[in-house]
């Protein structure tokens, strides 16, 4: 059992892909928002690299274990300390009956830690997955962002506390976090030259778009462009020329509302009737997670599917016990 | 694949010609996880949605290693897949033999069940939003009159006012083409196209919606099934058609209300109504008028021949309105 001493800003319960099959009926996967860390931090305490584990955004989370277990925080820096002595990140921990894990609030780049327990939160699947949804108020604990009091069961580890202890994340695995980021993307469904001017492709794979601090899991608003559009108006599906009759959106699209960009993010939604000029690259998605609303900036970089594909590849490859030592 | 000064679409992978009575199909890399495949012409013409539909059952019960989901909407199917293990040429290669075996329209036969939802008209919930919009968000909004966005909808379409507007959307059966955008949202589409209103979107979205809320933008109706962002110009409010608690027996079996392929029509109720009714729903005590029944395609075909004059006239006036009013 760990209670909650401290929610912070928001804490969720997570897992790894989240809701899958599910899009159809307009549920989007929820889960980490990067995956990388999140997966990297299960692997340290020996859980499977997907099973549920804690995404803290922003910071100041606190709880007590009441039991034996090993944990892992990865992702940003919010000095974890455990009973008040700092602990390191990227790096399995033993806890006793009795400590509590501190969180402060983000130092240096980066926006998202990670809790891993060995043995997992215990809580219940809902269609499928442990993920907390927050909008739709379901999976994780109760529905919802975790609070003072909450008691989180935990799962039975299946190896040994001593053997997952004291594991760390190689450095050269740990990724690189920055206020000024590159993303990499994939160009379409709707893009130049019958939505979009040449011109317009240019700008967006140029610019250094500011991240706008009303952003969150669901959308990454980016700031507002006057674009050209190959297109006058969007006919049948609406008078402006980013309108479209509505069609299923990617799991990380580049959505432009009238001028705004908005990446559509693991709780975003799931189909609409504006167009998507990109598509955040699946072995990119992480990035998204760990950036900093209204300071951040992203420079879209342009793959094709199949060194998307690679990236994807590169990314998987790096969660595995193969990125481990002991020091 | 098209070219423009000398610049490749890098998003246009592959296209299908028109043949033996079946629209064209344009497929387009939607990221590196999902692949966008469009039918048709852009329009709004269900018969394309009824072949979506029947295609992507085809899909999904040919269960193609590395297709993880199919994602249907009016006139496109999104493909979920996993590129590490699928390449797109072989998964369009996939699309192109299920759709050349997908029998003639008219001879489809779809499941389809008819359901009655109260609205309160002009309410509220959707007023408060509003005054919050052109608060936070933007002033000069121009679908925003007298602190609604019915009487701009009237003037887009040509209609005489509000209670017109209002009218047209309650005579017309909403046909369900896909569910979306949040859990169980249903995008739904006048099956009665002498009632086919269009309005623009918002510009720029509203970062909240009240759960309930009945949207219309383009020539789609929408109801919010949880408090969200959103771009649909607002109508009303309904009752709730997504329950994650499961209140009521109507989502004993899915926390989802609708199914594409579901009739919805609205009947006209006030605010002090409506919040009785909602609290019914959640006490258990609400039944949800919902009556099971099929859409045979070919007579429905049958029948949109018989009024073409009057849709066509109505489309018309539509359009010649449209140009002369500002969008957003």
């Amino acid at each position: 059992m760990m209670e909650v001493l401290e929610g912070g800003i928001q804490t969720t319960i997570q897992d790894f892909p989240g809701r899958q099959g599910l899009l159809d009926q307009g549920i989007c996967p929820a889960g980490p928002f990067d995956n990388l860390g999140f997966r990297l931090a299960n692997v340290l305490v020996g859980n499977e690299p997907g099973a549920a584990a804690l995404e803290v955004a922003a910071g100041n989370f606190k709880a007590t274990f009441n039991q034996d277990a090993v944990i892992a925080v990865t992702g940003a820096n919010m000095e974890p300390k455990l009973d008040g002595e700092p602990i390191d990140l990227w790096r399995s921990h033993r806890v006793r009956p009795g400590q509590t894990l501190a969180l402060g609030t983000v130092k240096g780049p980066g926006f998202r830690s990670y809790v891993a327990v060995s043995g997992a939160f215990d809580v219940p699947e809902y269609l499928g997955s442990k993920s907390t949804y927050v909008p739709g108020a379901i999976g994780g604990f109760e529905g919802r962002a975790l609070k003072k009091g909450d008691q989180i069961p935990l799962g039975k580890p299946e190896e040994s506390l001593d053997d997952l202890t004291g594991r760390t994340v190689k450095a050269n695995v740990i990724p690189v976090y920055s206020s000024e980021w590159d993303l990499e993307a994939v160009p379409g469904p709707q893009t130049a030259p019958d939505y979009w001017t040449w011109d317009d492709y240019d700008h967006f794979f140029s610019h250094p778009w500011k991240l706008d601090r009303n952003s969150n899991r669901m959308g990454y608003r980016l700031e507002p462009h006057s674009w050209q559009w190959a297109r006058k108006t969007g006919g049948v599906a609406g008078g402006h020329p980013s309108n479209i009759l509505d069609n299923g959106y990617a799991v990380g699209a580049v959505n432009i509302s009238g001028d705004q960009p908005i990446i559509l993010c693991v709780d975003g939604p799931t189909l609409g009737g504006f167009v998507c000029a990109a598509g955040v690259a699946y072995g990119a998605m992480w990035k998204l997670g760990q950036m900093v609303p209204g300071r951040d900036t992203i420079r879209f970089k342009e793959l094709s599917i199949d060194e998307a594909a690679d990236l994807a590849r590169a990314t998987d490859a790096l969660v595995s016990d193969a990125s481990l030592e002991r020091i | 694949m098209s070219q423009a000064n000398g610049r490749a679409n890098a998003a246009l992978l592959a296209e299908t010609p028109a043949q033996d009575g079946r629209p064209a199909a344009v497929f387009r890399s939607a990221g590196d996880r999902f692949l966008l495949v469009e039918f048709g012409p852009m329009e709004l013409d269900l018969t394309l949605n009824f072949r979506v539909l029947g295609l992507n059952q085809a899909l999904k019960d040919a269960e193609i290693p590395g297709v993880i989901e199919t994602i249907p909407a009016l006139r496109s199917i999104l493909i979920h897949y996993d590129s590490t293990t699928l390449k797109p040429s072989e998964l369009i290669a996939e699309v192109n033999r299920y759709y050349a075996e997908l029998p003639p329209v008219e001879n489809l036969t779809i499941p389809s069940r008819e359901i009655t939802l109260p609205m309160a008209v002009d309410d509220q919930w959707s007023r408060a939003d509003i005054a919050k919009y052109v608060q936070f968000i933007r002033k000069d909004a121009p679908n925003i009159r007298n602190g609604n966005n019915i009487d701009y909808a009237a003037e887009y379409n040509g209609l005489r006012d509000a209670d017109e507007f209002v009218d047209y959307v309650l005579a017309t059966p909403w046909w369900n083409a896909a569910n979306g955008f949040f859990p169980g949202l249903p995008f739904m589409f006048p099956l009665d196209p002498r009632y086919a209103v269009v309005i623009p979107k918002y510009n720029p979205t509203r970062p909240w919606t009240p759960e309930g809320a009945v949207g219309i933008a383009g020539p789609c109706l929408a109801i919010y099934p949880v408090p969200s962002p959103g771009g649909y110009q607002l109508i009303g409010r309904t009752i709730p058609i997504y329950d994650a608690q499961q209140r009521n027996p109507a989502f004993a079996d899915n926390p989802i209300l609708m199914k594409p392929g579901d009739r919805v029509s609205f009947t006209r109720t006030n605010d002090a109504e409506l919040i009785l009714l909602r609290e019914e729903v959640y006490s258990g005590g609400y039944e949800y008028q919902i009556k099971d029944g099929t859409l045979k395609v070919g007579e429905y075909l049958a029948r949109l021949e018989e009024i073409k004059p009057e849709t066509e006239a109505f489309k018309r006036r539509q359009q010649e309105a449209a140009e002369r009013t500002p969008v957003p």
